[in-house]
C-alpha cells in the first residue's frame, strides 16, 4: 500500500510538475516516508494541544484532520468531489463525535470540494431516530456514526454499502486489535465497517485510596481479609465498598463503587453487565444474555440476579443521590470530580482524567480489567463453579465501539459512493485514531499501533499512568473469555425495558428475583414481536457460532 | 320530505339569487366534483399499490400530499364558482380547514388505526393487525396504571398552584411599590421552557453536591438533600419546578380577571364595614369564580400532558414515582421504537382526557349554575 502510494503520488507530481516539497509533504503524511517521518507525524498529532493544556478546542481538531489529509490526497484528487453532498449523521453528546468530526472533515472538504450537511444526535434519541429511518423507508443520510449492535438493523437489511478495497488498504484495517476484525462489522461475509473506536467496560479506581495508610490500618483493624489494596473481584469490591461508608479521604466524604442507576435510553444497562460478567459468561460459553439456542434470557438466572443484588446491597453505601445518577453523571460529575473510589465506564475515564478540564483526579488514577468472581455459574449445569486458574474474568465489550457506514443509497452514484467512503475513510485512518485514542473525543484505542507507551510518554504521559491505562483496555480486548455484546436486531429495546424494571428494584419495588423474571418475560415478547427464528440466527452469527 | 333533485335546485336557485349564474354553479359544481373523483382514485391507487393489489403507484406518499393541495385549491376555486361572495367568505376558512384535517383530524384517526396493529419498528415483518392485543397488554400494565396513578397526583397539584397564583394576583392588583417590575419579574418562569427548567433548577440549583438549594437545605439541617430519590420526595420536587413554571400563567388570568372587577362593589362593602377577609371571600372570590374555573381548567388540561421536566430530570424514577402518562409513552415509543403499542397508550390516554374534561367541563357548568 505504501509503495503503491509512493508510486502514485511521485508520478502524479512528475506529470503535472508540481513542487516536489509539496509532494513530500503529502507523502509525509501518508506515511510514505522512512518511518521516522511518520513517527515525528504521530508525535506531532500526540502534542495538539499537549497532555495537561486544557480541553482540545475546534482549532485543534481542525490542525489534527489536516495533518493527517496524506492517505486521502494519495487516493483523491484536488477538487474531485466538487458539487458532491453528503449528509452525516452523528452524535453530539458531550461536545464531542459530530464536533469532532466536523473539525477533521475541514481539511478534507476544503481538498476535494465536497461538502458535508450534519444531523447531530443525543446519544439518547440515536436508536429512535435510526429505527424511524429504518422502518419507514426514509434513510436521509449517507454517511452514519453508528455502534456495532445496530449491524444487524442495517446490514442485515441491506441498507449499508459494502467497503471497497482501496478503503480497506487505505485504514489499515489488519491494524485492528483481534476482537474488532470479523465477524464484527460484517455481514454474511461482506465488510461494512469502518471501526473508529473499541469499546469495552474497563475497571477505573483511584490510587490515593488504595495507598491510603489510615484506611490500610482500619482495613486491618476492623479485621478484614488480606491486604488493603484494590479489589480483584466483585466480592471484594462489595466489601471494600461497605468498609468505606463513613470513612473519609482527603478531607472529603470516602466512597467506594459507583453505580450508574438512572435509565440512560438503554445505555445504563451496559453498567449491570458489567457487574455481571464475571458471574454470568462462562470460558465454555460463548452466550451469556440469552441461550443462543432458543433466546431465552438468562437475565433471571442465578449469576444476572446476584449481580442485581450486589447492587441492591452497594446502595446503602453509595452517595445519596445515586438512584438519580445515569453513567454520564458517575463518570464525569462523579469520578472524576472526585466523588468515589472505583467506577465501571468505557475508556474514556482513562482518556478524560488527564486532558479534560474538570477532573481532578488525573494524578490519582488506576486502571484495570474489570473485577473477576470467585465462581462462575455454569447455564448448562446450572451450578456454580470455581475455576482451577482462580477468579473467572469477563471484561463486558459494552457497545463494541462506535464505527462509520456508508449508506447504500450512495452506490447508484459512483462520485458520491467514493466521496463518502473517502470522508469516512479519512475519520478512520490510523493516525487520526491515535489522536482520538489520546485525546477526549468519545472513542478509546481500538488498534494495535495504540499501545505503544513510549509513543504516549513522549507526548507528555505519566509512564505509570499511561501504561495502567492501556493494559485494561488491551488486557480486555484480548481477553479470550471476553463477554461480546449481541449484534441483533432492537438490542436497545431489550435494554431500555430492563432499565425501567430494574429502576423499580433499585427503589425497593419489588426484589432481584421478582424484577428479572419481570425482565426475561419482557424480552420474550420483543424476541416474539421481532421475530424469534431470525433473532437466534443472528445471535449466533454475532457470537461467531 | 323534499327529493334530492329538488333540493339541488333548491338551492341553485339560492345560488342565482345571490348573483351567481346557473353556468357558473354547474361550472363550479363540475370542478369540485372532478377533483375530489381524481383524489380519491390516486388515494386509492396508492392504498391498492402499498397493498401489493396493484402495480402502479408512487415510490412514497409525497405526492398524496401534493394531490390533497391540489384538491384543496380546486375546492376553493371550484366554492368561488358556485357561490360567488359566499364563495369568496368560505376561502378565509377553508385553508384553515384543511389544514386541520391533515395535522390533526386524520392523524389521530389514522394513529387509531396505528394502535391496533403490532408494529415494533426492529421487526423483519412490518407492521401486522393485532385486533386488540395492545388494548389488553396496556390493561395489564403496571407502568401504565401507575403513570395514570401519578396524573392524579399531578392533577390535584393544580389546586396549591391556584391558590398561591390567586394570593399573588391579589397582591399584583394591589398598589404596591414597583408593581410593573414584579408583573414581569413573576411572568419570566412562564416564558422559560421546561426543558431549561428542568436544567436550571432540577439538575443546578438542586443537585446534590453542588446545587445552592441542596447547600441551603444541609444549611437547615438535612443531612442528605437528595431531591429525587426517594419517591414522594421526587414526586413533590418535580411538582414544585411545574408549579414553578406555571403558577405564572394562573396568576396573569386572575390578574386580568381581578383588574376587570368593577371597584364600586368593594368600595360598597368597605363602606358597609366588611373587613378584608370578608370582602374578599363574600365579594372578590365570587365574582372571580368563571376566571377561576377557566384558569384551573385550562391549567389541568396542560397539567395532563406533563412530561417534559419529568424526562428530563428523573427519567420517570426512582422506580416510576414521578412517571407521567406522557413520558411513560415517550420511553415506549422512543426507547423501544414500538409503534403500534405507544400509539394505543396514546390513542387510550386522548379518551380519557376527552372523557374526563368533558365531565369536568359539565360538572363546573352544574356548579356555577347553582351558584348564581
Amino acid at each position: 500500500m505504501r509503495v503503491e502510494l509512493y508510486n502514485l503520488l511521485t508520478r502524479r507530481t512528475v506529470l503535472k510538475g508540481g513542487a516536489a516539497a509539496a509532494a513530500l509533504g503529502v507523502a509525509g503524511a501518508a506515511g510514505v516516508l522512512p518511518k521516522s517521518a511518520n513517527a515525528d507525524l504521530r508525535a506531532e498529532l500526540l502534542k495538539i494541544p499537549g497532555v495537561n493544556m486544557g480541553s482540545p478546542t475546534d482549532a485543534d481538531w481542525q490542525k489534527v484532520g489536516e495533518l493527517c489529509m496524506g492517505s486521502t490526497k494519495a487516493t483523491v484528487q484536488q477538487g474531485e468531489f466538487k458539487g458532491v453532498e453528503l449528509t452525516f449523521m452523528g452524535l453530539n453528546n458531550q461536545n464531542l463525535h459530530n464536533l469532532l468530526f466536523r473539525g477533521f472533515l475541514k481539511p478534507w472538504e476544503a481538498y476535494t470540494g465536497a461538502k458535508i450537511n450534519w444531523i447531530d444526535l443525543a446519544q439518547a434519541d440515536y436508536n429512535p431516530r435510526l429505527q424511524q429511518a429504518i422502518a419507514t423507508g426514509t434513510v436521509d443520510f449517507d454517511i452514519v456514526e453508528m455502534g456495532a449492535p445496530f449491524e444487524g438493523d442495517v446490514c442485515g437489511k441491506g441498507l449499508a454499502s459494502v467497503m471497497p478495497d482501496w478503503v480497506k488498504q487505505q485504514i489499515e484495517m489488519d491494524d485492528y486489535v483481534g476482537y474488532l476484525k470479523a465477524p464484527v462489522g460484517t455481514w454474511e461475509g461482506k465488510t461494512y465497517r469502518i471501526s473508529i473506536d473499541g469499546d469495552c467496560h474497563n475497571f477505573n479506581y483511584r490510587t490515593d485510596y488504595f495507598s491510603d495508610q489510615e484506611l490500610a490500618a482500619a482495613w486491618k483493624a476492623e479485621g478484614h481479609q488480606g491486604e488493603w489494596g484494590v479489589p480483584k473481584t466483585w466480592q471484594q469490591v462489595q466489601e471494600v465498598t461497605k468498609f468505606l461508608k463513613g470513612k473519609q479521604v482527603a478531607g472529603q466524604d470516602a466512597y467506594g463503587y459507583l453505580d450508574p442507576i438512572k435509565p440512560w435510553g438503554g445505555f445504563g444497562f451496559y453498567f449491570l453487565g458489567s457487574r455481571a460478567t464475571a458471574y454470568a459468561k462462562h470460558p465454555d460459553d460463548k452466550a451469556w444474555l440469552f441461550d443462543a439456542d432458543t433466546m431465552k434470557p438468562r437475565i433471571n438466572n442465578p449469576a444476572w440476579v446476584r449481580a442485581i443484588q450486589d447492587v441492591i446491597d452497594a446502595l446503602p453505601y453509595e452517595p445519596a443521590d445515586q438512584l438519580n445518577a445515569d453513567p454520564n453523571t458517575t463518570g464525569f460529575s462523579q469520578f472524576l470530580a472526585g466523588t468515589g473510589a472505583m467506577c465501571s465506564w468505557w475508556g474514556d475515564v482513562g482518556s478524560n482524567a488527564k486532558t479534560n478540564d474538570s477532573s481532578v483526579i488525573g494524578d490519582v488514577c488506576g486502571f484495570s480489567i474489570l473485577p473477576g468472581s470467585d465462581d462462575v455459574y455454569n447455564s448448562k449445569t446450572g451450578k456454580w463453579d470455581k475455576l482451577a486458574s482462580g477468579p473467572n474474568y469477563a471484561p463486558n465489550m459494552a457497545y463494541i465501539g462506535w464505527g462509520i457506514y456508508v449508506m447504500a443509497r450512495v452506490d447508484s452514484d459512483s462520485k458520491k459512493q467514493k466521496a463518502a467512503w473517502s470522508a469516512a475513510a479519512h475519520l478512520g485512518g490510523k493516525d487520526i485514531s491515535l489522536w482520538t485514542a489520546a485525546y477526549p473525543s468519545g472513542f478509546q484505542p481500538y488498534r494495535n499501533s495504540h499501545f505503544n507507551v513510549p509513543e504516549w510518554v513522549a507526548a507528555g504521559y505519566d509512564e505509570a499512568f499511561i501504561k495502567s491505562y492501556l493494559d485494561s483496555e488491551g488486557n480486555s480486548y484480548n481477553h479470550p473469555n471476553a463477554a461480546i455484546e449481541p449484534r441483533i436486531p432492537g438490542i436497545f429495546q431489550y435494554y431500555s425495558v430492563a432499565e425501567d424494571e430494574l429502576n423499580k428494584i433499585w427503589s425497593g419495588g419489588s426484589d432481584a428475583q421478582t424484577g428479572a423474571d419481570r425482565i426475561a418475560a419482557a424480552w420474550e415478547k420483543i424476541t416474539d414481536e421481532i421475530g424469534r427464528d431470525k433473532q437466534i440466527a443472528l445471535y449466533k452469527a454475532s457470537l461467531g457460532m | 320530505m323534499p327529493s334530492r333533485a329538488a333540493l339541488s335546485a333548491l338551492s341553485e336557485a339560492a345560488a342565482v339569487t345571490a348573483g351567481v349564474s346557473l353556468r357558473r354553479v354547474q361550472d363550479g359544481k363540475r370542478i369540485i366534483t372532478l377533483a375530489t373523483i381524481g383524489f380519491v382514485v390516486v388515494v386509492l391507487m396508492q392504498i391498492l399499490f402499498d397493498a401489493g393489489l396493484q402495480p402502479y403507484g408512487f415510490e412514497n406518499w409525497r405526492p398524496i400530499l401534493y394531490a390533497y393541495v391540489l384538491w384543496g385549491i380546486a375546492l376553493g376555486f371550484g366554492l368561488v364558482r358556485m357561490r360567488g361572495a359566499a364563495g369568496h367568505r368560505a376561502l378565509f376558512v377553508l385553508p384553515a380547514v384543511l389544514f386541520t384535517v391533515a395535522m390533526v383530524i386524520f392523524p389521530t384517526f389514522f394513529g387509531l388505526y396505528i394502535a391496533f396493529t403490532d408494529w415494533n419498528l426492529s421487526s423483519f415483518e412490518g407492521r401486522r393487525f393485532s385486533g386488540l392485543k395492545n388494548l389488553y397488554a396496556l390493561f395489564a400494565d403496571p407502568y401504565y396504571r401507575n403513570a395514570l396513578a401519578n396524573m392524579v397526583f399531578y392533577v390535584l397539584m393544580v389546586l396549591p398552584q391556584y391558590a398561591i397564583a390567586f394570593g399573588l394576583a391579589l397582591l399584583l392588583n394591589a398598589d404596591i411599590r414597583a408593581r410593573k417590575f414584579f408583573r414581569v419579574a413573576f411572568l419570566l418562569p412562564f416564558m422559560l421552557s421546561p426543558v431549561a427548567v428542568s436544567w436550571m433548577i432540577g439538575k443546578s440549583l438542586m443537585e446534590y453536591r453542588f446545587g445552592p438549594v441542596a447547600k441551603l437545605m444541609r444549611e437547615i439541617g438535612w443531612d442528605n438533600p437528595a431531591f429525587f430519590t426517594s419517591p414522594w420526595i421526587a414526586k413533590f420536587s418535580i411538582a414544585v419546578m411545574d408549579a414553578w413554571v406555571w403558577i405564572p400563567f394562573i396568576m396573569i388570568m386572575l390578574l386580568a380577571g381581578l383588574q376587570a372587577l368593577p371597584k364600586e362593589l368593594s368600595e360598597a362593602a368597605k363602606v358597609d364595614g366588611a373587613s378584608k377577609w370578608q370582602a374578599f371571600w363574600q365579594i372578590t372570590f365570587p365574582l372571580m369564580l368563571p376566571v377561576s374555573v377557566t384558569a384551573i381548567v385550562l391549567r389541568i388540561i396542560f397539567q395532563l400532558k406533563l412530561a417534559d421536566i419529568v424526562i428530563n430530570v428523573t427519567s420517570g424514577g426512582p422506580g416510576g414515582a414521578t412517571d407521567t402518562v406522557s413520558s411513560f409513552i415517550f420511553r415506549e415509543y422512543r426507547d423501544r421504537s414500538n409503534v403500534g403499542y405507544g400509539t394505543m397508550l396514546a390513542e387510550f390516554y386522548l379518551i380519557i382526557i376527552i372523557i374526563f374534561i368533558t365531565l369536568l367541563l359539565h360538572w363546573v357548568s352544574r356548579w356555577m349554575r347553582k351558584m348564581h
